[in-house]
């Protein structure tokens, strides 16, 4: 066994010097693990704390200070008022724009947990690691996000240990693994990305919002919310764009994305679209899964 | 039923002296062929084709004083007393547990639970509760773990019948603890990063620490049941009730033998629901 990086805590290379591996697989899925050849060897898992707020550069609270600050980022849109002067409260300008520097703190995060689960996979002497898992979470009240990336190292049955080489990882374990790799493709790491878009409302979007369209912008109660729509659209939009930059070639298989947003004061929100699947890479001729049989319960 | 414990009349004396009265009853009633079970129909039957008889639900309990342990406010650190009242408080359970099986006579115990209930009586006591139902091999075959003791095993009748297709039988649920305080950041601290979202990496190790602390303590388990490995391994964190900077870090899992190196389990049959 290489020895393991120094950089790992003593009780994780304590852990891995005993004889009998660890798995956070379910039993289905390490039946089925066992089953395709592959062999557990280690739960491994990296960890990365960062100080998380929301007032990085370009992203004041207030709206007086930077109104078309922009994150630094590619996407910007602003929207003009269209009634002239009414008065000081007025939103006469608003804006959409990437927050690039939450997109950058987000990947910097996942990707120096994620570097760490792969230092104790090497450490095992992974071929690969399944069943990945990646959580971001608050940390009690400390202003602090957690990055947490978990799987279960294995190795491949009769095959020697892997040479400098990174181990692939894939968020897929169990059959759906298995089916994938019977069809011709070979997992080759996991992808993911997260895009970040600020509103700042202007005045017709705020009124739409509240619910009170007719009196400003003389739409219908049910017009579309353009700027929020734009914004939303452009999330999504965004994560794919960053995701596919990680791809080199490799396709993408079981994406899912999941979109949130965060309330940062009377219309203004911020929108994040995180997108995360696996890099795969076809190895042989593609081969179909046998044709499945059709059943109907009686019940 | 032929395959009845030996001399189940003598077994009520033997009863180990910390299990309350109205257990050796109950006990007593079981070993004469009644069996209680919180399995469903199909995880009765799955057990049941594996070659093993459920025997009755088994249960133990502990009503611990978790205390309380001084922190110091700017750094991590684990409180090692709550570590070990939450760690043995859930070994008494288990323990309990496993001397119900044993006056059993049971091979193991499937489908644990291990629960934590705190109650309004009790000022920082906390209960602690492993239940689940025995299990007695029909070969009469002993499937014992290496201490002598039934198996314990959190895996379902579903995940119980799977794995004794993978030539793995279980060994015993295992865990680790740690309970750990995590550091609050000072003002000098905070003002000194604002404005950035930067590691720190301070507290990337405390916390990495802790969590491989509750791994490697759970492993230590594996080993001394001579385990080849450990199966289903979660890793849960509660605040309980001591505020949000103290963590427990509780790792689980079921260890497990190898008894063969062939994989019995079929291939399994793509199908495709056409039900709505």
């Amino acid at each position: 066994m290489p020895d393991a990086p120094a950089d790992l805590p003593e009780a994780a290379s304590r852990r891995f010097e005993s004889r009998a591996f660890t798995s956070g697989l379910t039993v289905p899925d390490f039946a089925a693990c066992l089953q395709s050849g592959l062999r557990p060897v280690g739960f491994v898992q990296g960890f990365c704390v960062m100080q998380w707020s929301w007032y990085g550069m370009g992203s004041p609270y207030n709206r007086g200070l930077s109104p078309y600050g922009g994150g630094g980022g590619g996407y910007s849109e602003t929207y003009q008022c269209p009634h002239g002067y009414v008065s000081a409260e007025h939103r006469s300008w608003g804006q959409n724009y990437e927050q690039s520097w939450v997109e950058q703190a987000w990947s910097q995060g996942f990707g120096l947990a994620y570097g760490r689960m792969l230092e104790e996979a090497t450490a095992v002497g992974a071929h690969g690691v399944i069943g990945v898992i990646d959580t971001s979470d608050r940390l009690s009240d400390l202003g602090v996000v957690e990055f947490h990336v978990r799987g279960t190292a294995v190795t491949v049955d009769g095959v020697p240990a892997p040479r400098g080489g990174q181990p692939w990882t894939t968020y897929l374990a169990g059959q759906r693994l298995t089916k994938l790799v019977e069809a011709g493709y070979a997992p080759v790491s996991v992808a993911a990305a997260v895009a970040s878009v600020r509103v700042w409302a202007y005045c017709i979007t705020e009124y739409l919002l509240g619910g009170g369209g007719s009196a400003w912008g003389g739409q219908q109660s049910s017009a579309e919310v353009t700027q929020v729509a734009a914004a939303r659209t452009a999330a999504r939009q965004l994560a794919r764009e960053h995701v596919r930059a990680q791809l080199g070639g490799d396709s993408l298989h079981g994406a899912e994305m999941v979109v949130s947003e965060r309330e940062v004061g009377e219309g203004d929100q911020e929108i994040q679209c995180l997108l995360r699947g696996n890099r795969v890479r076809r190895f042989k001729e593609f081969d179909p899964v046998a044709v499945p049989h059709p059943t109907v319960r009686l019940s | 039923m032929t395959d009845a414990p030996q001399d189940p009349s003598a077994a009520p004396e033997e009863l180990p002296k910390d299990l309350p009265e109205a257990t050796s009853r109950r006990l007593a009633e079981l070993e004469h062929g009644l069996f209680t079970s919180d399995l469903s129909v199909n995880e009765f039957l799955l057990i049941k084709e594996v070659g093993f008889h459920p025997l009755g639900l088994v249960m133990g309990s502990s009503i611990y004083h978790t205390g309380i342990q001084t922190r110091k406010w700017g750094q991590s650190q684990e409180l090692t007393k709550l570590t070990e009242a939450m760690y043995n408080a859930r070994e008494l359970a288990m323990t309990r547990m496993e001397e119900e099986a044993d006056q059993l006579g049971a091979d193991g115990v499937v489908g644990v639970r291990l629960d934590v209930n705190y109650y309004e009586w009790g000022k920082d006591a906390a209960e602690f509760i492993a239940v689940g139902t025995a299990v007695k091999a029909e070969s009469g075959v002993s499937h014992r773990n290496a201490l002598g003791k039934p198996f314990t095993s959190d895996l379902s009748g579903q995940d119980f019948w799977t794995l004794m297709q993978t030539g793995y039988i279980p060994q015993g649920l295992v865990m680790g603890t740690c309970v750990y305080h995590i550091a609050h950041r000072g003002l000098g601290q905070t003002l000194g990063s604002a404005g950035q979202n930067v590691e720190l990496p301070n507290f990337t190790q405390a916390l990495y620490e802790a969590r491989e602390m509750a791994m490697t303590r759970m492993q230590d388990e594996a080993d001394r049941l001579e385990a080849s490995g450990i199966v289903g391994v979660r890793l849960e964190e509660k605040s309980h009730q001591w505020g949000s900077h103290t963590i427990e870090f509780l790792s689980l899992g079921t260890a497990v033998t190898k008894t063969s190196d062939e994989v019995t389990l079929p291939v399994p049959t793509t199908i495709i629901s056409l039900d709505n």
